[in-house]
């Protein structure tokens, strides 16, 4: 950015100089002076006193603002590194997890035994010795880092060789899993199943101390409180059109009620 | 009026409103292109019930009696349209048809079927001659046998050529009607198998590996389909454990005319084994000398005879739990000329279903891998009671994870780092 600051000095002499040639004839003589600097001589002559905005039209400020973000050729702008690059060498010994290559993009792309994280971070999914290699049949340019059981083992393998894979698995005896204790029992006779529930310990000693330090049913319990009032529904058909279109008009009323009570509030706010 | 009887409209109205109805169909030399099916037969025979009764399957088109029809269990013909657009038809035959640029055109194919006929006639007697050549003459019995083999190329492609082009052909391959004896419907059944399912089943044998782990190489030429019961197993399907206790049905169409004697196997390559933490192959299956044609396509591995053909019964897939999932190949293996293996032998030395490989068996037996399918098997509620019904002896073992041992923490170079 040019900024012409060629006219400062000038203008400060000016600001010495205007009380003393405001009534002496000198005016005409400076006044002639920053008028070929300025190159305007636009501006009447019968004008006692010219301001100094129009006497210098080009001049610029550079103010505190703009100074404070700095000059071009400083090396603020360079962020610091992001330490990219590889983490482990060919033939280093790596587990799953360990992180191999870090890479802006897909430098390198995982082959064997290795994955690629969603920052294109290339890394182990099983433990052997890292290698670098290129698989011209896979992939004609893409460059490769894989992982390899054995310590003289290379990549890319045949392409029609079985691929060798590890299990990393122990035997452990099966846990039978414990069956949680329900209050719910079925009974199976010649009308069908039948679910009714069972007194559970203290469910009908009146409320608990439940989590939340509060004296209160188990939600269960709430759960059951139609039944308990003999409230029945009758089952859902879906080919019983007839029902469905009233609930659909039931529930078409009460949103145009609830709508129009929401209107008439606002109004009754204002 | 459904969509697709709307569509149809505009022709129908057309074919009623001609005036060509008492034209006198012509006759066609030679084995003349098929007239359509008569469908007003089938027609006037229900006619005693009403449609919605006893729906047709060549005209049904709304969809309430298409269902009604497939849980009867016959599939409705063609497509909807069609059958939209038969519902109100004429029928008339193609060479009675009205219009004047499609006879042109149908007698442009007649002449160019003429043609391909003479040619096969032709490549016959060429041929006939060729094989009756002496050998010295015809210049080595390699340039007698290739010149034969490129004959009998040439002739199949001339039969396929001559019959490409006829409509009724291909309307009879869309209804599933075409008679696989003949060459033109194997030829239009392999493209149609070629355009879309070969290749779903290579990715999967191929993305699933079990082209490398199970055998180096396939190329399949055979349509295999899998049935546990009814149902079908699409390639790589999970199948769960109860179902896959009896043995598949199979359904290989070859696309060759010919007899051809195959063997079939069922191997799994994800046999956990931990004291080497490794994998170990296993042989669930294994047939040899299954017949097979391109009209004899159903192989019922459980009816195979169990003293010329069955060499390893059907063993019920099982995984443990917490292991990986078990992919269970099958591979149809031509053998080579078609010619039986000893079956005493076989038996004799495949006994072991562990030991068995498939590429041994391979190398040994001169096979070919022509037909690949595959299903997986995993941990689900119903593996504990199939273990215990084939005295698997790892049922009461769950596999678990192997905790790997984190790296030692190392610092590098700490000087640099002040």
């Amino acid at each position: 950015m040019f900024k012409p600051r060629v006219l400062t000095p000038l203008r400060a002499l000016e600001r010495v100089f205007t009380p003393t040639i405001r009534s002496t004839p000198i005016l005409s003589q400076s006044q002639s002076l920053l008028r070929t600097l300025s190159a305007t001589s636009t501006f009447p002559k019968t004008t006692p006193r010219p301001s100094l905005s129009a006497l210098l039209p080009f001049s610029q400020v550079r103010h505190a603002s703009h100074a404070s973000q700095g000059t071009a050729n400083r090396h603020s702008r360079d962020p610091a590194g992001k330490r990219l690059g590889a983490k482990r060498s060919g033939g280093e010994y790596v587990v799953p997890g360990c992180i191999i290559f870090r890479q802006r993009g897909s430098l390198w792309f995982p082959g064997e035994n290795c994955a690629m994280g969603r920052d294109h971070t290339i890394y182990a999914t099983q433990a052997g010795y890292v290698r670098y290699y290129l698989d011209p049949l896979k992939h004609p340019k893409r460059r490769f880092i894989g992982v390899v059981f054995d310590k003289d083992e290379q990549l890319p393998h045949p392409r029609n060789a079985p691929s060798r894979r590890k299990l990393n698995m122990v035997p452990v005896p099966m846990v039978e899993r414990v069956e949680a204790q329900s209050d719910l029992v079925a009974s199976v006779d010649a009308n069908g199943v039948r679910v009714s529930d069972v007194k559970a310990t203290d469910a009908e000693s009146g409320p608990q101390l439940r989590p939340g330090y509060m004296y209160r049913e188990a939600n269960w319990v709430i759960g059951r409180a139609a039944e308990k009032a003999g409230i029945t529904a009758e089952p859902y058909d879906r080919r019983n059109r007839w029902l469905a279109w009233r609930k659909r008009q039931q529930r078409a009323e009460r949103a145009a009620q609830m709508k129009s009570l929401k209107g008439s509030k606002k109004t009754a706010k204002k | 009026m459904a969509h697709c009887e709307r569509a149809s409209k505009p022709l129908l109205q057309c074919l009623r409103n001609t005036y060509s109805r008492s034209v006198a169909g012509v006759q066609l030399q030679t084995r003349a292109f098929q007239t359509t099916a008569n469908v007003r037969e089938a027609e006037a025979e229900s006619a005693s019930l009403p449609f919605h009764k006893a729906p047709d399957p060549s005209l049904v088109t709304s969809p309430r009696l298409e269902r009604r029809l497939l849980r009867q269990g016959t599939a409705p013909i063609g497509s909807r349209r069609r059958r939209a657009a038969l519902q109100d038809s004429d029928n008339i035959p193609f060479e009675q048809l009205p219009y004047q640029c499609f006879q042109e055109a149908r007698k442009i194919l007649l002449a160019d079927r003429e043609e391909k006929l003479k040619e096969i006639e032709t490549m016959r007697q060429r041929l006939a001659r060729q094989e009756a050549l002496p050998v010295e003459q015809a210049g080595g019995e390699k340039a007698k046998k290739s010149r034969i083999t490129a004959m009998q190329l040439h002739l199949e492609r001339l039969k396929i050529l001559a019959d490409i082009n006829d409509p009724l052909v291909k309307r009879k391959f869309e209804d599933n009607e075409g008679d696989m004896s003949k060459p033109i419907y194997r030829f239009l059944a392999d493209r149609k198998w070629r355009e879309y399912r070969r290749k779903v089943l290579v990715q999967r044998i191929t993305q699933m590996k079990v082209i490398p782990d199970v055998l180096p190489h396939c190329d399949p030429v055979a349509e295999t389909k899998m049935y546990f019961g009814k149902h079908q197993v699409q390639a790589g399907e999970f199948v769960e454990a109860r179902s896959s206790t009896t043995p598949p049905k199979l359904d290989v169409q070859i696309f060759e005319g010919g007899e051809k004697l195959v063997t079939i196997a069922v191997v799994d390559p994800d046999v956990p084994n931990v004291e080497n933490n490794s994998f170990d192959y296993k042989t669930h299956f294994l047939a040899v000398n299954v017949p097979i044609s391109a009209t004899n396509t159903k192989v019922d591995l459980a009816q195979l005879l169990e003293d010329s053909q069955v060499v390893l019964p059907w063993l019920p897939p099982v995984a443990q739990k917490g292991s990986p999932y078990h992919r269970l190949s099958l591979f149809i293996m031509e053998q080579k000329d078609s010619q039986p293996l000893d079956f005493a032998a076989v038996k004799a030395k495949e006994n072991n279903r562990d030991t068995t490989l498939l590429r041994t068996l391979q190398s040994r037996y001169h096979l070919k891998a022509i037909g690949a399918h595959l299903f997986r098997t995993q941990w689900d509620e119903t593996t504990l009671e199939v273990m215990k019904e084939i005295g698997f002896d790892g049922a009461k073992v769950e596999l678990r994870r192997k905790r790997v041992e984190p790296l030692p923490y190392k610092r590098r170079n700490p000087s640099s780092f002040r």
